[in-house]
């Protein structure tokens, strides 16, 4: 048999070979696809609101950002702005008008298309929720007007100038949702939004389960991601696992493909080849402890110098177990557009410090806590997370004679001493994409009052960031920011928070945003 | 002579109007003493509302706080808010959570299934197995297996739910991948809660239930029985059974009322949705609206299961039936034996 079909074989193998050969360059065309249609990621926590625009919460921020588009997106390594929604944006020379093209080919999925007007409802909706979307409101900070140029022109305009607004828009707390949920109320839109993204949610039970699925149809990625197209799986349940054991454990096991925060103590069980372990610090200010000068204590800059010069950041790291981050070198993290170390001037120098300290009248009493004119050196410190950080800078203080007494909090109490402005240190990291997250932190013109420092020089300095548009000369502002703060001791860095997730080692495509979110639209599962 | 249907109706009335009026009580002084405990709470529910959703941009200026207490009911005095949420309360409107923005009545009928089914598989399971157990310490012909048998149970209350539950999902999850280790998506998902609340709810029943078996054992009709050559499971089910039951009964009553409100460890660790959870989160985000809704709820249940306990005792004993009708003096004994019960557990 094999002999009477060779004559024909020579007629068959031109085609067989050309569709071969077709094959393979089809196979090289779509690099990317997954194994499996569902991904099971288990979270940390329940979101509580779904509305990327309304929460700051980053459990939230990881599943909405699956689900709702930006105008922008932000290069993560260099910062850069690129296009994604608004094919192209224009800013004016005092920062107080921002003019959008937006892509002509996007929908939302309850199929109704973006427009300049859908836009406009977005911002204008934002600034009418204020608190209850309160994230927003500061990128929004002088929000005027949205103008409708044409469907797919419009220009943002603001009553002062607002340099952080265009990183703004890479955000999801700016994204866009569908007019449908911008007329929603606050309420309704925590339950579900409709978004231009990979994916549409599909059901969120509280306490129990987030689950989106992949949009069809979905072409309008932006440039930064791997593919195009379609997202690559088609489910992602969310299964919300509140104890550690259990995420670790389920990973383990095979039951979650990815969990959301590994919990530092466990990563050295899950750096093997089986897992992979994804790992970025948070933008903005590091974990630091934060002061209210108008305290008499904390109002002696030797003192706030000694808690700068005492604190064993390397230390604090080893103890904490948080070993993939660095110690924090400014007061911007590593991570931030802008961050410029000031490493030389926040050294560990322990003998320095007691040295400051001797020099200030400072002298040790009989209990190793050092007292000045019968008062102690005791400050306390108000915070509502890290607390192993905080207990490990207590630790080191107490070596140069200083008390912190910590004070641990429920989040909403931290806010209440914040608004009575009865505290002496906050212990906390403030997360934002951009070096305006200073202004935020230190001018006390800012809405937020969370440092109480008395300094024209930098508050003018911050000021001036804020309203610069050119890159560079606001580059030279965000680092005499920087080099003042430190240099006044107005901040004491403790910690880069890193988040830290792991999957099984056939999952691919997990990537972090500019503001350390996750993005999943390029997740798939290797055979 | 027999009693009439008027006697009837005249005793049931007495029985039951005292019950009632202290049905409604317990649930009234529920409610103001959890709304006067949760206002003297330090703290703030909108900014705590607010920081769940705020994170590190939470507000925290005085006009936009104020606009919103008044938007969740909190401003006004203390007695003007009082008043305010009882009477919304009794028309059945528990409100709205400061924290989510979901009515407060749709969390509870979401949890209150994913409870109760952990709750009633727990409760079958563990009073099961305490008969069984208490049973085969009845049979048993040797002093040392009784005795043995009689020990085992208590390490069920010892061991702490946390541990349990993490040692079970670590066994027949992650080990043997027999159960789903967490969540309420598959109807499996609750045996592993189910089992770890059984070795404390089957623990605290069997301390009573298996008292009351072996007192009753000592009693004469036992002894008659025996004398009768009764097989020993008869005797068991027909008349130790029968006359352990009062205290029996009455620890179930305190048990159910227990697991309405107490799975908040169970569901944390299985990460279910229920109850308990909804009431750990909301004392943490100071979600007072949430709070009221749910000890309301678990009051109510509480006082109906002990109400329909304290009506089953005259199915039960039929020595309560007759005192009632004889002499009100009946009830006296009926707590009596309610108190005895509650010593030994």
């Amino acid at each position: 048999m094999s002999r009477s079909t060779a004559p024909s074989s020579r007629w068959v193998a031109a085609p067989v070979a050309a569709l071969a050969t077709v094959g393979l360059l089809t196979a090289c065309s779509t690099p990317l696809a997954s194994a499996e249609d569902t991904v099971i990621f288990a979270i940390k926590e329940d979101p509580t609101c779904l509305d990327p625009q309304q929460t700051s919460m980053t459990t939230a921020l990881n599943i909405g950002r699956q689900v709702v588009d930006s105008l922008t997106d932000q290069d993560a390594e260099t910062g850069e702005i690129v296009p994604w929604l608004a094919e192209s944006f224009e800013t004016n020379d005092d920062l107080t008008a921002f003019t959008f093209t937006l892509r002509d080919d996007v929908t939302f999925s309850d199929d109704t298309p973006l427009t300049a007007t859908v836009v406009k409802a977005n911002f204008d909706a934002l600034a009418a929720l204020g608190p209850a979307a309160s994230l927003a409101s500061q990128y929004l900070a002088g929000y005027d007007s949205t103008v409708v140029t044409d469907d797919a022109t419009l220009t943002v305009n603001f009553s002062t100038p607002n340099a952080q607004f265009l990183q703004g828009t890479s955000t999801m707390t700016l994204g866009l949702v569908a007019e449908a949920s911008a007329a929603a109320t606050a309420e309704e839109r925590c339950q579900s939004v409709i978004g231009s993204g990979p994916f549409v949610y599909d059901s969120y039970v509280p306490n129990d389960s987030v689950v989106i699925v992949k949009r069809a149809g979905y072409d309008w990625a932006s440039t930064l991601r791997e593919h195009s197209g379609e997202a690559l799986v088609s489910t992602i349940e969310f299964p919300i696992i509140t104890e550690n054991g259990v995420r670790t454990g389920g990973l383990d096991s095979g039951e979650f493909d990815i969990i959301q925060d590994l919990p530092y103590a466990d990563e050295a069980r899950f750096d093997t080849d089986d897992f992979n372990l994804y790992a970025k610090a948070n933008t903005g200010v590091p974990n630091s402890l934060i002061p209210n000068t108008s305290r008499p204590i904390v109002s002696d800059e030797a003192v706030r110098q000694a808690m700068l010069l005492g604190t064993d950041r390397e230390e604090i790291k080893t103890l904490t177990g948080a070993t993939n981050s660095e110690p924090p070198t400014s007061a911007l993290t590593s991570s931030t557009t802008g961050f410029v170390s000031q490493a030389d001037a926040m050294e560990y120098d322990p003998d320095a410090a007691m040295a400051l300290l001797e020099d200030a009248g400072w002298i040790e009493g009989a209990d190793g806590i050092r007292e000045k004119d019968g008062v102690k050196l005791s400050v306390s410190v108000t915070a509502f997370y890290a607390q192993d950080v905080l207990e490990t800078v207590q630790m080191q203080l107490a070596k140069i004679g200083i008390d912190l007494q910590l004070n641990m909090v429920t989040a909403g109490d931290f806010f209440g001493v914040i608004a009575s402005g009865d505290y002496d240190f906050l212990g906390a990291a403030l997360t934002r994409t951009d070096p305006d997250a200073l202004r935020v932190l230190f001018s006390q013109a800012a809405s937020s009052h969370w440092a109480i420092v008395d300094d024209a020089e930098l508050e003018g300095v911050l000021a001036e960031q804020a309203i610069t548009a050119d890159a560079e000369a606001r580059a030279a502002l965000v680092e005499q920011g920087q080099a003042l703060i430190i240099d006044k001791a107005y901040l004491i860095p403790t910690l880069e928070t890193t988040q830290l997730h792991a999957s099984v080692a056939n999952v691919h495509g997990v990537a972090f945003d500019s503001a350390s979110r996750i993005v999943l639209y390029d997740v798939r599962i290797a055979e | 002579m027999a009693p009439t249907p008027r006697d009837r109706l005249a005793a049931s009335v007495r029985y039951l109007g005292p019950k009632l009026v202290q049905f409604a009580f317990v649930i009234w002084a529920t409610y103001t003493v959890t709304f006067l405990l949760i206002h003297f709470l330090p703290g703030d529910p909108v900014l705590a509302a607010l920081s769940l959703k705020g994170g590190d941009a939470t507000t925290t200026d005085p006009a936009e706080l104020a606009a919103l207490r008044a938007q969740y009911g909190l401003d006004g005095s203390l007695w003007q808010q009082y008043v305010g949420h009882f009477v919304s309360a009794l028309r059945g409107d528990l409100g709205v959570s400061i924290a989510t923005g979901q009515p407060v009545a749709d969390m509870v009928a979401r949890a209150l299934p994913n409870t109760a089914a952990v709750a009633v598989l727990a409760l079958v399971l563990g009073v099961v197995t305490a008969v069984v157990i208490t049973f085969l310490a009845f049979v048993s012909p040797w002093r040392w297996l009784r005795q043995t048998l009689l020990q085992i149970p208590p390490l069920g209350a010892a061991t702490p739910a946390f541990l349990s539950g993490l040692v079970l999902v670590s066994v027949f999850s992650f080990g043997l991948g027999w159960f789903p280790s967490s969540g309420s998506r598959s109807p499996l998902g609750v045996v592993l809660p189910a089992i770890t609340l059984a070795l404390p709810v089957g623990a605290i029943f069997f301390q009573v239930f298996s008292a009351a078996v072996l007192d009753a054992r000592k009693g004469p009709y036992v002894f008659t029985a025996v004398a009768k050559s009764l097989g020993t499971g008869t005797i068991f089910l027909r008349h130790v059974l029968r006359n352990s039951l009062l205290p029996s009964v009455t620890i179930l009553g305190l048990l159910i009322g227990y697991l309405a409100g107490g799975t908040a460890v169970v569901e944390t660790v299985f990460s279910r949705d229920g109850i308990g959870r909804i009431t750990v989160d909301a004392v943490l985000a100071r979600d007072t609206n949430v709070i009221q809704g749910v000890v309301l709820v678990v009051a109510l249940v509480y006082s109906v299961v002990n109400l329909l306990v304290d009506l089953s005792y005259g199915l039960i004993d039929p020595r309560t039936r007759l005192a009632l009708v004889g002499r009100r003096a009946g009830s006296a004994r009926v707590a009596a034996a309610r108190d005895t019960a509650v010593v030994e557990s």
